[in-house]
């Protein structure tokens, strides 16, 4: 019999690609979205007719209540979460609300509804960072319920701590798809500078489909355990910068200028993830490089802004 | 100066007829918006760069508070809601919250940062229900039969509430269903001329529709923004009811669609079942009387029932033609 996965959060990068992973695993996928009809698909296009689509909101408990007891699945990912960092000084209120009540929801249903179901957790590396922001605070807070509610009613529930990971799915907000989008756009004429904060800022940065494997991955264990999962390598938005311009036959320096208002303080010792123990436990390890990274998500770009 | 409107619900079907509308205006408009990842721009794809949008979610106060203190808006229009009927059985805490609540949030949200702004709560006839009596006026007694219908009571009175409590200019449009090539395809109404476009070019040669004879009071999106909008423009703040006094089935919707393609034996393609999206307590026989808006607001509908259909179909043809 087919296994059966419900994903929060399946039309962006995690939870579209997860779903292609699974759907080639041959996994009936559930996705959960808040309103079905009225969705962005962009991400999940190509699969939409082999996923099931179910209404329902990390928010509200009974339609959490309602797909889970309906399909019992094996394995549930929870992806959704308000992701973007500046917006949570916003919303902190809803951030919590969704990032980490929506946790507790899904486990008190869990447990009491459908304890054989195992648990995937998004948990980010920012959960370790010095200094916090209301998303790091509901990821961190999170973290502590699964390893909590884990040990405390005996469930098959885990997190993978993940650094920064990045696709031609990502958000354009964010600083590596911006620079990807900008640099195309420079060389169809489009546009004729980039402005960007501090270029020295480092950071490990994944490629989002190895990602979704380690996710997977985890939930095969025979016991729950959590894993760190990174590159172990930093890389600057200058390198960033270097690789898609210079992919394009551009120098950056002549596009790129820098806007006090985006700068923002560089940290001394930038986190980077040791996946040791993944690689030990789980046998997984990045096989897509950086640099591989930055021109897939050039050439796309540019295919895409070039037919539109 | 310009005028600055706040329309939550921006992107859907009635925001951006209304957005559109009050840009021609000349109002400086902003929209609220809840962040996802992948958002649904679709509807609003082609006046994004002329309006402005804001983060903020009916189920976040503060996001609210927000919005209205930044923007300062001198009309607010909340038309944001889990609007799919059989949707709101699936989750009815969360249309409660959303479509519900929501309401008092927003009005809570301009009574503390911009009492002087005029607030459109979009009401609607779901609110009639089980229709107390026939055609519905603003007086006659609500009776709703869904989740978001009981939503909708409750955001309606709450707008009543809220003006006369602290004297707002908040007004409630009760909208009768109204449609156009932007309604999503779960609507009976888009499901139709989209199929209606599909079979006429040879992409699908079924179409399977529930109750044939059920009838509704079917108006154009654009007539009806404009309502909304006059509905603000009044003296005093005063609630009216919005529809164009005529009822048609489902039946005459399917005839008129295939008449507008030029599609002969209409029957030959279409299969009458009864759906899964089945709704556990049907609606009675919605129609009205939007008499008090002709007098005082001068309004009324300008497109007609066989005009909306073909435009409907029109617009589904011209899409499904340019796409592979």
């Amino acid at each position: 019999m087919k296994r059966t996965a419900l994903i929060t959060g399946i039309t962006g990068q995690d939870g579209s690609y997860l779903a292609e992973l699974l759907l080639e695993k041959n996994y009936r996928v559930i996705g959960l979205v808040s309103q079905k009809y009225n969705i962005g698909w962009q991400n999940v296009e190509q699969i939409k007719d082999k996923l099931v689509i179910e209404d329902g909101d990390l928010l509200a408990r009974e339609s959490l209540e309602r797909v889970i007891k309906k399909y019992r699945p094996e394995e549930i990912y929870n992806l959704a979460g308000l992701t973007f960092v500046p917006a949570s000084w916003d919303q902190p209120t809803l951030t919590f609300d969704i990032n980490t009540l929506g946790v507790s929801r899904i486990l008190e249903i869990i447990k009491d509804h459908s304890p054989q179901s195992r648990f995937y957790q998004a948990s980010s590396a920012k959960i370790l960072a010095e200094s916090q922001d209301p998303y790091s605070i509901s990821k961190a807070a999170a973290h502590g319920l699964v390893k909590a509610l884990r040990k405390q009613f005996n469930l098959f529930a885990c997190a993978g701590i993940m650094y920064n990971h990045e696709s031609v799915r990502r958000g354009p907000e964010f600083v590596t798809r911006k620079i990807t989008l900008a640099a195309t756009k420079i060389k169809l004429g489009l546009e004729k500078t980039l402005a960007l904060g501090n270029l020295d800022a480092k950071q490990d940065w994944g490629y989002a489909p190895d990602y979704v494997e380690a996710m997977w991955l985890m939930l095969k264990l025979d016991q729950p355990k959590d894993f760190v999962i990174g590159t172990g390598q930093l890389h600057s938005v200058r390198d960033i910068c270097q690789i898609a311009f210079s992919h394009l036959g551009l120098n950056y320096q002549d596009f790129v200028t820098i806007d006090q208002a985006l700068v923002r303080p560089a940290e001394v010792n930038p986190p980077v993830g040791d996946a040791s123990e993944a690689k030990k436990t789980l046998g997984w390890q990045p096989k897509t490089s950086f640099k591989e990274m930055i021109i897939k998500m050039v050439e796309h770009d540019l295919k895409e802004l070039q037919h539109g | 100066m310009a005028k600055t409107a706040l329309i939550t619900g921006i992107t859907g079907q009635d925001g951006s007829y209304l957005a559109e509308f009050l840009l021609k205006k000349g109002y400086r408009v902003v929209g609220v918006t809840r962040r996802t990842s992948t958002s649904n721009y679709d509807r609003i794809k082609d006046i994004v760069d002329e309006i402005e949008l804001v983060q903020g979610d009916l189920m976040d106060q503060n996001s609210l508070v927000y919005a209205i203190r930044d923007a300062q808006p001198d009309e607010v229009y909340n038309l944001a809601a889990q609007s799919f009927v059989p949707t709101s059985w699936n989750q009815p805490v969360l249309t409660g919250e959303f479509t519900a609540l929501g309401v008092t949030r927003m009005l809570e949200a301009m009574r503390l940062t911009k009492p002087d702004a005029k607030f459109y709560q979009a009401s609607s006839s779901e609110m009639f229900g089980k229709v107390r009596e026939t055609p519905q006026n603003e007086n006659t007694p609500f009776y709703p039969r869904s989740p978001y219908g009981v939503a909708k009571v409750y955001g309606h009175w709450i707008t009543v509430n809220y003006r006369e409590s602290y004297n707002l200019f908040a007004v409630s449009g009760i909208l009768f269903n109204h449609e156009s090539p932007r309604r999503g395809l779960e609507f009976v109404t888009r499901k139709i001329s989209y199929a209606v476009a599909r079979i006429k070019l040879g992409k699908q040669n079924k179409l399977q529709l529930g109750n044939p004879d059920a009838r509704r009071d079917w108006g154009y999106v654009p007539d009806y923004v404009e309502a909304m909008w006059l509905m603000l423009q009044q003296d005093k703040p005063q609630d009216f009811v919005i529809g164009t006094g005529e009822a048609h089935s489902v039946k005459e919707f399917i005839e008129a669609a295939f008449a507008a393609a030029g599609i002969p034996g209409w029957q030959t393609y279409v299969e009458f079942k009864t759906p899964k999206d089945m709704r556990p307590a049907e609606v009675d026989y919605l129609i009205a009387d939007s008499s008090q808006a002709r007098q005082v607001l001068g309004w009324k509908p300008k497109t007609g029932f066989r005009e909306l259909v073909r435009i409907m179909v029109e617009a589904d043809l011209k899409r499904e033609k340019n796409s592979a």
